[in-house]
Order: structure tokens, then sequence, then C-alpha cells
């Protein structure tokens, strides 16, 4: 029962809120799009928690991706002993990064006065959300060694199983529940990305890169 | 040559009685809201003095505007990759401290207070936590008439010998209107990774489209002015619009439509689009005449012919021919641009001032031949100080101006006072009897429609009446947080 809730009802109501309230919300009102950055009122301690954050999550949730992207290159890499350990250690000190930005944030939040009136239920909600997942993964990486490998075997097929709208949950039927807690924390969080300042996202500068410096717009061309 | 309109104001700094008319008029059209209590578009400063936010003169600290490198423009701050590499934390923004926390009084506690022994007070609570301050340490216009120099005015990058400000034989001070430069190479549009800044075409505004602004920052400190706000509460950029809503149906702005003094003048420049990055390259002391060539004469037929062809209408160039700001900036290059070493080519100018100049008593003053002013050397406002703030340091230009000035003042001088006026005044400071009495015309009593000549254009948005009611400047729809 909770394995179908957590491997079957929660990925797809995500997907589903995601695709769905994601465009409304930028069709309807984009004034809310916003990273919300609380820099300008505090900014001694959010050094030491945003960019631990950041630099410690992008290279591991990209890392996640990888595995369900090229999961053929992946089991060839991961195969050779050597470049498994690499990559675990780098993973695991990415990992510990990021749950250092993360706790960072929350006491900055926390014992920050000013920043009382920036702060609302939904940052709560994400910071601890966040804080769980990136605990939980440290957890995984530690006491579950070697799941870049067995991620390959197990999570990706589960992921394609999904995609093709054949969930097969028992690939993740027997894991443990601290490893479910992550999946379904993870689902959680897909799912509030649309209504949060998770959106900021979802945006990625690249046309900046080729843009000439000054942008003009013309009403009348 | 590509020929653009830009909307340009001047400042006539020997006016300012810094009276922060232009200030309130702004305040309480654009941001008398939540987010935005800090903010002034619009802000008069005492120089010397370190301003607002304080210090943002100083680029070593706040690196902004544009730098030469190897024969190229390039953001002092950061470059492309190190943005991306920054979106997180912005090393060189701004903080709250730097302008300051707003505050207002708990009046109810006059009425409220429960009976004591002592007169109930409007205690300083904080707009921003809404939690009591105890004391108040910093405030808009804190340094206002030089109050707190040892402080601040000491501070003033642009004073070379800061024993000025402590010596009450030789002080001096001048305000220092400023609104964005709208400029037509504004730092802030080029270090948006959200390429939410822009120029507007048609009139060169620089606009903060806040539909695709994620609030990432980088505008805030890339501004060498220091002119783009972070809205705290909404989590976007927000900057002076150049009343766009006005001037589009042809009013001036609010800034220049409520000065007392009547020291602003509004009307259309033309310029080379083409020429600009060339002109920027020149090292800091051409650069006021680098501005200068870039900018074109309405009455060429070519620059016309040019214009039309990139959409401007026979109203723009009509309004470009008579514009006061064409006269002043180019015709009798007497204003000059704030800070033209930002290489951001600012399109707000400045006309110095002579004054404060009177005090001929002592050898303080000595005066020059006709006996009225002081040598310019021995101006209260030492030409070093005006120059560093308006001509890239280049004093002589600064000293043309200041001439010009005082060769149209003994002009009227003499006219006034029935005596005749010798021609080599005139002629030696670059005028002539028709160019000073036109002069003199826009200094004095030129009327609105003088000082303003506004041509009207496409509006932006439709419901102007609608917004103005609504929670702020283009925003019709709810931002974040309780109402």
């Amino acid at each position: 029962m909770l394995n179908s809730f957590i491997f079957i009802v929660m990925p797809y109501a995500a997907l589903a809120l995601l695709i769905f309230v994601t465009p409304y919300r930028f069709f309807s009102n984009r004034l809310t799009w916003s990273a919300y950055s609380t820099q300008f009122l505090e900014r001694d301690r959010l050094f030491w928690g945003i960019n631990p954050w950041h630099y410690g999550i992008l290279p591991v949730l990209a890392g996640h991706f990888l595995g369900v992207i090229f999961p053929g290159p992946m089991k060839a890499i991961l195969g050779n002993q050597n470049n498994l350990i690499i990559f675990e250690s780098i993973g695991l000190a990415l990992g510990l990064f990021a749950v250092f930005g993360c706790l960072a944030l929350l006491l900055r939040r926390v014992n920050t006065p000013i920043l009382k009136r920036v702060t609302f239920a939904s940052d709560w909600v994400l910071l601890y959300l966040l804080a769980a997942q990136a605990l939980s993964g440290v957890y995984v990486a530690t006491f579950m060694r070697w799941g870049s490998q067995w991620y390959l075997h197990t999570v990706v097929p589960y992921f394609w199983s999904l995609a093709t709208f054949n969930p097969q949950i028992e690939y993740m039927a027997d894991f443990p529940l601290v490893f479910k807690l992550h999946a379904a924390c993870a689902f959680l969080i897909v799912a509030l990305l649309p209504f949060t300042k998770l959106v900021h996202l979802l945006y990625v500068p690249v046309h900046f890169l080729m843009d000439p410096p000054i942008l003009y717009r013309w009403r009348s061309k | 040559m590509n020929v653009r309109a830009q909307l340009v104001m001047v400042f006539n700094l020997d006016k300012c009685i810094g009276c922060h008319a232009c200030s309130i008029s702004c305040k309480n059209i654009w941001t008398d809201r939540k987010g935005a209590e800090y903010m002034w578009w619009n802000n008069v400063e005492t120089k010397p003095g370190v301003g607002y936010p304080k210090r943002w003169e100083n680029q070593d600290k706040f690196k902004g505007g544009w730098i030469r490198e190897n024969g190229k423009l390039k953001l002092r701050a950061l470059g492309k990759g190190p943005t991306l590499l920054n979106m997180f934390f912005q090393p060189n923004m701004p903080k709250l401290d730097d302008y300051y926390e707003p505050f207002d009084f708990d009046y109810s506690n006059l009425y409220k207070a429960p009976p004591g022994s002592d007169q109930p007070v409007a205690e300083a609570f904080s707009q921003i936590s809404g939690e009591r301050m105890e004391e108040i340490t910093n405030g808009p216009n804190w340094d206002d008439d030089l109050s707190g120099s040892q402080v601040y005015a000491v501070n003033d990058v642009n004073l070379k010998d800061s024993s000025l400000v402590s010596d009450y034989g030789r002080m001096f001070m001048q305000y220092l209107p400023r609104i964005c430069n709208h400029c037509l190479n504004p730092a802030c549009v080029a270090s948006c990774p959200s390429r939410a800044l822009y120029k507007r075409g048609e009139d060169g505004v620089v606009l903060v489209d806040q539909d695709v602004c994620k609030g990432w920052r980088f505008c805030t400190s890339a501004c060498p002015y220091k002119k783009v706000y972070f809205n705290w509460q909404s989590g976007k950029a927000e900057k002076c619009i150049f009343c766009f809503p006005r001037t589009e149906t042809g009013q001036c702005n609010a800034c220049a439509h409520s000065c007392v003094g009547r020291i602003r003048h509004v009307g259309v420049l033309l310029y080379d689009a083409d020429r600009v990055e060339e002109a920027l390259l020149k090292p800091d002391d051409q650069l006021v005449a680098a501005h200068r060539k870039v900018i074109l004469d309405p009455r060429d037929p070519q620059v016309r012919e040019s214009a039309r062809n990139n959409g401007v209408t026979d109203q723009w160039l009509e309004a470009a021919e008579k514009s006061p700001v064409y006269a002043l900036v180019k015709e009798f290059a007497v204003a000059l641009p704030l800070h033209p070493e930002f290489r951001t080519m600012p399109m707000a100018y400045y006309i110095p001032s002579l004054s404060p100049v009177i005090s001929s008593g002592g050898d303080l003053h000595e005066l020059a031949d006709h006996g009225t002013f002081p040598l310019l050397e021995k101006m209260r406002a030492p030409i070093s100080f005006l120059a560093s703030l308006l001509s890239g340091g280049n004093e002589e230009i600064v000293a043309e101006i200041l001439r010009k000035q005082i060769a149209l003042r003994l002009f009227k001088r003499a006219g006034n006072l029935g005596q005749p006026i010798e021609e080599s005044i005139l002629k030696n400071a670059g005028l002539d009897e028709v160019g000073a009495n036109k002069l003199y015309r826009l200094f004095t009593i030129a009327p609105y429609r003088e000082r303003f000549i506004v041509p009207t254009q496409q509006r932006e948005e439709q419901d102007p009446h609608e917004r103005k009611g609504a929670s702020g400047f283009g925003i019709l729809k709810k931002t974040r947080g309780p109402k």
C-alpha cells in the first residue's frame, strides 16, 4: 500500500502538478516568479549557507539525472572500481556540503529578526523538506554503499517504467524505509515546485551568454 | 549612421536649493509602497557628501560600470561566465545598511498609552521587520547640508583636499539631484542574465520588465550610480521609469514638474548608436568631448533622413529641433554628464554650479579683472571637485562652462544697469549676444513649454488609471506576502 502510494501515486501526481500548474502560474501571474533573495537584508550568514547549498546540491542533482538519461555509459564508467570510488567520494562530499549549507540557511531564518516579514510558511516547508532530503541522501550514501552503481539497476529502470506508464514498483519495494522517504521527499519537492519560489530552478540563463550586451525593445517594430 | 532618439533631462546645479520637492513627488507617485520604502528613484544629495547609498561613487567598493580592457568595454564587476557562478550570492551588491533601514513612528501610542508619569511618545519602528527601533542611526538625507561632515563629507571621493570640509572659511556645499541616467550603454541592462532590463527603442528609457525579472540582482551591483533597487517584498528589481506614463502623454516627469527652483529641462536628443562604443573607449578626460560628438544636430538633413529610417516621427524631429536639452548639452555645451568615466554614457546632464561664490572680503577671494567674480582658481567649489564629478577630471571643460556663466552674468548685469558691455567678454567665453540672450532665457525665465519639450508617443499600457490605484507601478496582480 505504502509502496504503491510512494512509487505510483506520488510521482504521477507530482508530474501532473509540475506540468499543469507551472504554465498556469507562468501565464497568470509572473510577478511571483522570483528566487526571493534576502541577501539585501542579511548577507553575512547567507554567504555561508547559500553557496555551500547550491554548489553542493546542483552537481548531486545533475548526477541523479545523468544516471537516468545515460544509464548505459554510466554503467560502463562506474563498472571500473576506481571510478566508482571517486564518484561516490565526490558525491558524498558534495552532499555533506549541501547539508551544511541547508542547515546554515535554516538557522539563519530562525536567528535573523529582519527576515521575519519575508519568511512565509512555504519558506519553512521548503527549508525543512530540502534539509530532510539532503540528510536522507547523505545517509543513503553513507550506509547503503555504492548507490551510484545500484541506482542504475534499480531506480533508473523504475523511472523508465514510470515514463512508459507501466510502473514496476518491484524495483523499489524492498528498499529500507529511509530510502523510500528519500524518494517520497523528492516527489513532494517536485510537486511543490510550481507553487513555491523553487520555480527559479526552471530558468537557466543561456540566451544571456550569446546576446549582445544592450537589449532594445521597440513597441513599433 | 544609426540615429536614435533619447529623452534627456538637464539639471542646472546653480539653481538647486535642495528642497527635495522632486524626491517627494517621485516617492508619492512611484515608491510609496511595501518593499520600496527605502527607494528614492529621485534623490538629492549634498556635495561634498557620501550620497545615497553611502559611497556609491566608490567603484573600488561597489564595482559598478564599465572599464576598458584590450580595446574593448567590459563590465567592471563580472563577465558573463563569472555571472553564472555568482548567481547565488552577489559579491558586490549594496546591502540595506548602505541605504538605510526605513522606519515609521507608532503614532497610536500617543492616545493608546496607559496612564503613567511620562508623556507618551510615538516610538520608531522598522518598516521592514516591524520591530521597535531603539535608535535611528541612518535615514534619507542623513548627511543633508553637510551634517556630520566629519563622518560623511570628508569621505567624498571627489574631494582632493578633505580639510576643506573642516575649514569654515573655505567650506562649500551644493546639491546634486539624481535620477536614473537612462544611459546609452547601461551596465544594468548588460548585466541582467534574465534579460529583464531593456532600453525602450523609441525614447531610450531603461525599464525593468517585472514579469521577466527573476531577482538575480546583478543590475543593482552593475549600475555605477546605484539607481536600480531591489524590492525586498516582491523579490524583483525596480528603478526610475522616467515617468513614462506621463511623458508618453507629453507631460514632463513628476520630479521636473514639481521642481520649485525650475532647475530641470527635459527634451529630445538624437544620437548615433553606432558611435557609442567607440566614444566610450576614449581616455577619461576626453570622454565629454566624445559624448558631445555622439549627439547629432537635428537640423542636419542627413541626420533627419537616418532618424526617419529608424522610425523617429516628424513630431519627434520637431521636438528635437526645439529641444532645450540640445541647446544646453551641444549648442552651448554648458551641461556635463555625471561621472562619464563610469562609461555608461549617462543621459542626464548637469550644468556645473558657479555658486557658492560671493564672498569678496579678505584674502581668500581674489577678484578677477571685471571685479565681480573671484578668479576661477579661487572659486569656493574647487574646479577639481566639479571636474571629478562631471568631466572625468578634465578641468578645462568645467572652466570653459564657468567662464560662459560668468560672461553671461556680466552681460546681463551691464544690460540691467544700462552700462556698456565689452564685447570681448562674451566673445572670449565663446558666446555672442543672440546666444547669450537665449541661454539667459533658458537659465531663468523660460516657462514650462520651453523648459520641457516632450513629444507624445504610443502608450506602453492602456490602463494607466487602473494601474495608478494598484499596488505600484505597472503592478496589477498580487505580489507575494500579506496585502
